[in-house]
């Protein structure tokens, strides 16, 4: 049997918080919450596993300095040695100090935009995507929540009355 | 309550403002018209700009010769404004990752402007190690391409190519930074627009952004992460830039403190030109509520600090000079040689703009006034400008060699570039300031319960 | 036989009878173009059966065709040999001895000469001290591809040929005859045997013929002394080598006294060997060059000059010839003991034009019994006659002469009174001048008779008894000229050409046994010396008193001088010696009055640096006698005596000159009855004049270590230490010099050639011969009076001078001021009568070069053998070597300076471009250049010992600098072989490095310069 989902509006962010607590005690189960602004405690509330992005980040990183490092000792010591103002280009050992401003730039770079590009993937944006947010103002100052219930709708929207919801539809 | 904050803190967010407001303010400019101010100021900045295309094309059509340099000065204005200009650009990153990391709340009524000020400021810099090139048109050889003329690669010992990567990363990171926190608030115009070519536009500015959970989840830990990595970034930029003259053996050039020394001054320029913008953004767009005195007066604290700081290098720099008793550093940009000499006017201009002006800031009566804030803001630019001239044309104009010492003089060509640079910056910003949201409304929201001046009375009202 | 291959086009082919093979056979395309329909009108255009395809390839085609028409590349004329020349192997050049004699340098040279382009002048080591060649026998070269040239005869500014110019010469020189009107031959001092002959021959063929000699610098008063004390007029020979103590009054023996040529046998003394070196003492009004190098020197006026010439000849011969006292009396009285000691060691020498001088110095040398001073091997390169010239021109003005003939003078320009000669000149009935361009003289004549450059010409000299020379032509004619001795021949009615007679001479009187093609091919001749003179004893009493009432001092004197560079403005067109940077004013593209500090002020006069530190200075107006000079610029000259003023002849040329040239004045003017001392009165002029000055900073700022200088008896008796000391760093808390010290382990460059250039102060004279022997050898551009002036000079060798001043760190300690802004500001003025101390730098070729490191691209690296190379077409022109370079010697190409109207110079036209050596690239705008250390001669050296399988011999591994510099000074070589000169060089006790302390590791040192200091 098809389940229902339904969308709840409010306009404060503490009550949406006690809102999203109580629908979690009744076992509700929360399928979207779109806000304005980053609610805080609100992921934990709704019960969503933290992000790992970060760890991407840190692989770039070191993918971007192994570049470097590559980078440096391929053109400078392998491929093309020369006697630039006496440095010692025989020996990358040696001639590293000049290439730490590098291998730090790079790290950075690769850290960064890769990381941003992984972010932009997996939240599916870029340009041309249509929004999804059902309702325009959640993005001015109200909050939605998307909770499917595959019986009695009415107590669910009961629930959410009760909790403060300032309108309550049926998403179609 | 989890809004709680000291109520001695005083408010970041003025009046009694709803969500919606926040949003109506920061949408205004946007969706209002352009004042007749607008159209002035953007008109004057055109024509700088054009003015310097114009001097750059004539550079670049004739020759490096067209410039006031020599065979013993071969760096001045150039280079100058390049190093100012990336000084400029440091405020914005700084704000935005620094405050960020400290968990400054009153950063977000201001980074966002910062960063564009930042971005728009490394334009410009970038601009200048392109076009003080003899050869423009063979820039491309300091990518690291094995050479079209044989198998010569760039030379990584060169503290000019560790600028090329530095810029070019700090440029390409600020900008995804910058971007990234710019999605909400675009999408917020998009949902607020009526206008359906703004919507349009707006649509696709905001890569299709809708506020989900995850996504906000992520946005955080993205922004956190570019946060600690801009840091460092922004730091390792004016270092590096400082290692084009401290790895020399200029005298003058040849310092271990610049790196320290230059990031001070950098964050130093770097406020005080957010100053000088925001003062006047705050009143053309009505911010008043949420750039508020405690904001200017943070940023004048900021001033103090590390206009600090570099008044004690320029001390160190002229005792140390003195000390070592070595005759070639007689003339250096900090010496008794360059306060006597034929350049004491670029000299003193440096010492009265970035060591006594400043110190007035000591006062709380000078350092919350938006008066004196903004005249002394500029007077630090011009400061910061004559530091770099000072370091920069001083010193290569009394090298180790008496007979190869001689002076400089910029052409018409110099003055229109520097001027086209600051035209082509206000170009920028002024569009920036008509067409984007210019504070980072879905973060003030965040802070509106804790920092809003009527939350903060409400729960004072509560306690009694 | 044809081959009867079949090759298949077409499956189809294999039937028999296909219409396919058929049709393919008969048509090249498979359908019909239907051009015609297609390029129909409008209508059945529009319902033309042109399909896409088609429409696509004629636009395709067009476009094409179009764009192919389009990209037409310049065209190159090259035209290949049809016929190889003998011995011209294309790349590879070869060298003609030859000899310079315009009349003002005189030199034995060898002309290196690429695919028949004569492209550089090097000295001819066979010949001596005659071998050496100045700045301005090696811009001589550029003097030939001239574009201001004349292209053929003229008659009356007309162009003619040949034929009807001899035909109507030979016409009137014939009347002439007839009614023996007098013809005079107007030449400057050719000292070619040859030439003379042919001009006497010339005399008895038209009977009524005076030949008169003419110099524009001349020393006719010491050739008249020479004559009436040993009955030959020539000048005296100085063997310097010998010398222990030279005493010189107003003689500029390093410049154009008596001809010079003097460098290199002066300089032979100037080292301390076991602990001897001479001893140079200058008394004289302007600083000359000499005045710079001599160890003591006493600036005093013209007229002072002549009172201490008689207190010395009193002081050494006991005499009391009247006189007046001078500032140099205390000197003079030390010089004298000195003298004696010194004895036949010792020799005077006298710059005064005045016979009676020139007696009295000749006697005293005479008294000295001095082996330095040989007069019986006399020089001939100086026979010019005032009094000739000067009767000259009176007996023209008085309608007494019929015919002048001219050559290789300029009278119409070096006469003071010019004017009265061009008037007389253009009446007299027949007047040719023999000139290269259309000169004062030429412009003034009826004909001129366009004459070769003398690397065209055939000649020979005899610069000295027993010393001739050989000239021969190194490219053929480039224009329609003519020699000057064929003219006459012709005109003679001779039917022997100039050459058959220059060698019928030599193999009759000078060659004795030696044969021509021997002579030839050494340019030089060592022949037998004639002459046996002897000094007849004379009375010098009435000399000395006519010497002293003859001289009158006055408030100021004027001393015209000559500079290094222009001479008397022969070459004035030559934009090498325009740009050459005068070797202690350092200032180029102008003469100018030089004045003392104390006089300057006297007349508010100034010198002043504007904001882009070019120099700027007063204006004068000059009066001597009735003839002025107006805003004539002003330079204050440490050194220059006070109430004497120096002004540099040669300069202020019109004619047939490019306008870039034109710079200056012409003080020849103001050479009142040709003597180059005047009274003078000076009053300021309206306005300021521009200098080109490359060096605006004067004084060493107490920074000693950079021209490390020592005394005599210092040098001697104190440890090395104390004199030249090298700085020490600590490595492992011990002291070591800073050679020893280095960051990273070393490149091993012990393997193959290292290549080092060592410079001896001591024996460096600052006479620049480096600077254009490399301006020439390395296609370095002209940069025109504008970018000299703003510090853009483009020398890639320049030669530093450093005047000592008043405050030193030492008095400063004492005066309490040291490190204060007033120490600084004081340090920067000279003192009134300065050391004065010369450097040549180039680029150091450091191990560890600042450059290197710097350059972004790496267009700038280490060579193996030592050389910091430039990659042009790598560089970028960021200019951040050039920054980081501590001696800067890197030069920027700011402007395209080839092929570009603004710098008309030259490298702008294809006369001029002919002197460009094909071995280096001319550079491009927006690239960095410098200093190769001649890598294309090394390289070239290198490779022909390698195709002879032998290793290279020290002496073959030359730079244009060290291989034209006069004194030996510079040596280039390589330290590898241990055996080298130069490897031993690096070990002397005088060697150092510049900026040592900086730790660049250069390759280029350095050794001090030692002063012989000693009183009594």
């Amino acid at each position: 049997m098809s389940s229902t989902t339904i969308q709840a509006i409010f306009d404060d962010d503490d009550v949406l918080l006690s809102a999203v607590k109580e629908l979690r005690t009744a076992n509700y189960h929360i399928e979207e919450v779109f806000t304005p602004f980053p609610v805080h405690g609100l992921e934990k509330a709704v019960g969503i596993e933290g992000t790992r992005i970060a760890i991407t980040s840190f692989i770039y990183g070191l993918i971007g300095l192994t570049f470097a490092i590559w980078l440096m000792d391929y053109t400078m010591i392998t491929d093309w040695p020369q006697n630039i103002g006496g440095k010692p280009s025989f020996s990358f050992a040696e001639n590293m100090p000049a290439f730490v401003p590098i291998m730090f730039e790079l790290t950075v770079f690769f850290a960064a935009h890769l990381m941003v590009i992984t972010f932009y993937m997996r939240s599916k944006l870029w340009p041309y995507k249509k929004a999804e947010n059902p309702d325009p103002r959640t993005t001015d100052d109200h909050f939605m929540i998307e909770v499917s219930t595959a019986n009695d709708v009415k107590s669910l929207e009961d629930l959410l009355k009760k909790s403060g919801a300032k309108e309550i539809k049926t998403k179609a | 309550m989890s809004h709680y904050e000291a109520p001695i803190r005083e408010p970041l967010i003025f009046g009694d403002k709803s969500y919606h407001d926040i949003s109506v303010d920061v949408a205004a400019p946007v969706e209002g018209k352009a004042n007749k101010l607008w159209w002035i100021a953007f008109s004057i900045a055109l024509t700088a700009f054009l003015l310097g295309i114009g001097a750059i094309c004539y550079t670049i059509g004739v020759g490096i010769g067209v410039w006031g340099l020599n065979n013993r000065i071969n760096w001045a204005w150039d280079i100058t404004n390049f190093v100012w200009w990336v000084g400029i650009g440091h405020a914005g990153t700084l704000i935005s990752a620094v405050l960020l990391l400290f968990r400054q709340k009153w950063r977000m009524g201001i980074n966002r402007s910062a960063e564009a000020m930042t971005i728009f400021a490394v334009f410009q810099a970038g601009l200048f190690p392109i076009i003080h090139m003899g050869r423009v048109w063979n820039a491309f050889y300091v990518l690291p391409l094995p050479n079209a003329l044989g198998s010569l690669w760039v030379n990584f010992n060169s503290p000019l190519l560790w600028d090329v990567f530095a810029i070019s990363t700090y440029l390409s990171v600020s900008l995804v930074f910058w971007y990234t926190g710019l999605l909400p608030d675009f999408a917020m115009l998009r949902d607020r627009a009526v206008k359906p070519f703004q919507k349009k536009i707006y649509g696709l500015l905001s890569f299709g952004w809708s506020g989900r959970l995850k996504d906000w989840q992520r946005f955080e830990e993205v922004s956190l992460v570019l946060a600690g990595l801009a840091t460092p970034l922004v730091l390792s930029v004016h270092t590096i830039v400082s290692m084009d003259f401290a790895t020399s053996i200029i005298p003058g050039w040849h310092s271990t403190i610049f790196p320290p020394y230059f990031v001070a001054g950098a964050i130093f320029s770097g406020f005080a030109m957010v100053q000088t913008l925001l003062i006047i953004m705050r009143k053309v767009s009505h911010l008043e509520a949420y750039i508020t005195k405690i904001h200017i007066e943070n940023m004048n604290k900021v001033i103090i600090v590390t206009g600090g700081i570099v008044s004690v290098a320029y001390m160190t720099e002229f005792f140390v000079g003195w000390y070592s008793g070595s005759s070639y550093e007689d003339y250096t940009y900090l010496s008794v040689g360059a306060a006597t000499g034929p350049y004491w006017w670029a000299f003193w201009s440096l010492i009265t703009c970035n060591f006594i002006f400043p110190l007035t800031l000591w006062f709380k009566k000078a350092r919350t006034s938006l008066i004196w804030s903004f005249i002394l803001s500029i007077i630090i630019n011009i400061g910061m400008w004559f530091e770099r001239f000072d370091i920069i044309v001083i010193d290569l104009s009394r090298g180790h060699l008496p007979s190869s010492w001689t002076m400089f003089s910029p052409t018409f060509v110099d003055v229109s570039i520097f001027i086209g640079t600051i035209g082509f910056f206000f170009v920028l910003f002024l569009l920036y300031a008509r067409t984007f949201p210019v504070i980072a409304q879905a973060e003030l929201k965040s802070i509106l319960k804790s920092s809003g001046e009527n939350y903060k009375n409400l729960r004072k009202e509560n306690h009694e | 036989m044809a081959s009867n291959k079949k090759y298949w086009r077409n499956v189809e082919e294999l039937k028999a009878d296909s219409s396919l093979v058929e049709r393919l056979s008969q048509k090249e395309f498979l359908e019909e173009i239907p051009t015609d329909t297609f390029l129909g009108d409008k209508d059945n255009l529009s319902s033309s059966s042109t399909t896409r395809r088609d429409f696509l390839k004629y636009v395709g085609f067009t476009t094409a065709v179009a764009s192919l028409a389009a990209c037409q590349g310049p065209v190159l004329k090259s035209i290949p040999y049809v016929v190889k020349p003998d011995n011209i192997i294309p790349g590879v050049a070869n060298f003609y001895a030859s000899t310079m004699a315009d009349g003002t340098d005189f030199a034995h040279i060898l002309v290196k000469v690429r695919e028949g382009r004569p492209i550089k002048i090097e000295p001819n080591k066979m010949a001596g001290n005659w071998g050496s060649t100045s700045a301005r026998v090696q811009a001589s070269i550029l003097s030939l591809y001239d574009n201001n040239r004349l292209r053929g005869p003229l008659a009356e500014t007309k162009e003619t040929d040949w034929s009807s110019l001899d035909k109507t010469l030979i016409e009137s020189l014939n009347t002439l005859k007839a009614n023996n009107e007098k013809i005079v031959v107007l030449t400057g001092t050719t000292a070619s045997p040859t030439s003379n002959k042919i001009i006497a021959n010339f005399a008895q063929t038209f009977g009524n013929v005076q030949h008169i000699v003419y110099d524009a610098l001349s020393e006719s008063a010491a050739l008249d002394a020479f004559f009436e004390m040993y009955g030959e007029r020539a000048l005296p020979n100085y063997k310097f080598e010998n010398a222990e103590l030279i005493v010189s009054i107003g003689a500029d023996f390093l410049g154009d006294w008596q001809g010079g040529q003097y460098a290199a046998s002066y300089t032979k003394g100037r080292v301390p060997v076991n602990g001897k070196m001479s001893k140079h003492i200058q008394i004289e009004s302007n600083l000359s060059l000499t005045g710079a190098n001599a160890d003591k020197r006493i600036p005093v006026k013209p007229s002072e000059q002549v009172f201490a010439l008689i207190n010395l000849y009193n002081a050494i011969t006991g005499s009391n010839f009247a006189s007046n006292p001078t500032p140099a009396d205390a000197t003079i009285k030390i010089a004298a003991n000195q003298l004696k000691k010194a004895g036949s060691k010792g020799v005077v020498l006298c710059g005064i034009q005045n016979k009676d001088a020139q007696i009295l110095t000749n006697a005293l040398n005479e008294a000295l019994l001095s082996e330095v001073y040989d007069f019986n091997s006399p020089r001939f390169i100086k026979a010019g006659n005032d009094e000739a010239i000067k009767n000259l021109v009176a007996e023209m003005t008085a309608g007494k002469v019929g015919a002048l003939l001219i050559y290789n003078t300029n009278p119409s320009f070096t006469l003071p009174n010019a004017s009265a000669f061009n008037e007389a000149l253009k009446k007299l009935k027949l007047s040719v001048c023999f000139s290269m361009t259309d000169d004062e003289t030429a412009q003034n004549s009826k004909y001129v008779a366009t004459i070769p450059h003398y690397l065209e010409s055939w000649g020979d000299t005899q610069f000295q008894a027993g010393n001739f020379g050989l000239m021969q032509p190194t490219i053929n004619p480039l224009f329609n000229t003519r020699q000057f001795e064929e003219s006459l021949l012709i005109w003679m009615g001779k039917n022997t050409t100039f050459y058959q007679a220059l060698r019928e001479n030599w193999t009759t009187s000078i060659l004795g046994t030696g044969t021509w093609n021997q002579a030839l091919h050494d340019g030089v001749f060592k022949g037998s010396n004639s002459l046996d003179l002897t000094y007849n004893m004379m009375e010098v009493a009435s000399s000395a008193a006519a010497l002293l009432n003859q001289t009158k001092s006055a408030d100021f004197e004027l001393n015209l001088y000559t500079k290094i560079s222009m001479g008397d403005g022969k070459q004035a067109n030559n934009p090498w010696l325009q740009e050459l940077p005068d070797p202690i004013t350092r200032t180029s593209w102008d003469n100018y009055i030089t004045i003392s500090a104390t006089d300057a002020k006297k007349l508010g006069l100034e010198n002043f640096n504007v904001s882009n530190g070019a120099l700027n200075g007063s204006k004068v107006n000059l009066k001597v006698g009735d003839a002025v000079l107006e805003n004539v610029p002003v330079y204050i000259q440490p050194g220059q005596a006070n109430g004497s003023i120096g002004l540099a002849l040669g300069y202020g040329r019109t004619a047939g000159m490019q306008t870039e040239m034109m710079t200056g004045v012409n003080a020849f003017a103001l050479m009142q009855d040709l003597n180059p001392v005047q009274t003078v009165s000076i009053e300021k002029a309206a306005g300021i004049h521009e200098f080109a000055c490359v060096q605006l900073q004067h004084t060493i700022m107490g920074r000693d270590e950079i021209i490390k200088e020592t005394t005599l008896d210092d040098f001697i008796n104190k440890p090395k230490k104390e004199w030249n000391e090298t700085p020490e760093f600590s490595l492992n808390h011990e002291e070591v010099s800073a050679e020893r010290v280095d960051l990273w382990e070393k490149f091993d460059d012990t393997v193959g050639h290292h290549f080092n250039l060592s410079i001896d102060l001591a024996t460096c004279t600052g006479c620049a011969a480096c600077v254009v022997a490399c301006h020439a050898e390395n296609n370095v551009p002209v940069v025109g009076k504008h970018e000299i002036r703003v510090s853009r000079d483009m020398h890639w060798l320049r030669i530093d001078r450093y005047y000592t001043s008043d405050m030193t760190n030492e008095k400063a300690k004492e005066a309490g001021i040291f490190g204060t802004g007033e120490m600084f500001n004081t340090m920067t003025i000279p003192s009134e009568n300065p050391q004065v101390a010369f450097q040549p730098v180039m680029c150091q070729h450091c191990n560890h070069a600042p450059c290197e490191t710097v350059c972004p691209v790496a267009a700038t690296s280490h060579g193996r053998q030592g050389q910091n190379h430039m990659a042009y077409n790598r560089c970028i022109g960021t200019r951040y070597c050039a920054n980081n370079c501590p001696y800067k010697v890197r030069r920027f190409n700011w402007f395209k300076y080839a092929n570009n109207n603004e710098f008309d110079f030259n490298m702008n036209n294809d006369l001029g471009k002919m002197v460009l050596n094909p071995d280096v690239v001319v550079r491009s705008r927006g690239v960095m250049e410098k200093c190769s250390m001649c890598l294309q001669k090394t390289q070239l050296s290198i490779l022909t010992a390698k195709s002879e399988g032998r290793p290279v011999k020290d002496e073959e591994f030359q730079t244009a600098c060290s291989s034209a510099c006069p004194t030996g000074s510079m040596v280039f070589g390589d330290i590898n072989d241990k055996q080298s000169e130069v490897a031993k060089l690096t070990e002397d006790v005088r060697a150092f490095h510049l900026l040592a302390e900086v730790g660049t590791k250069p390759n280029v040192m350095y050794h001090l310069k030692v002063r012989n200091t000693e009183e009594s």
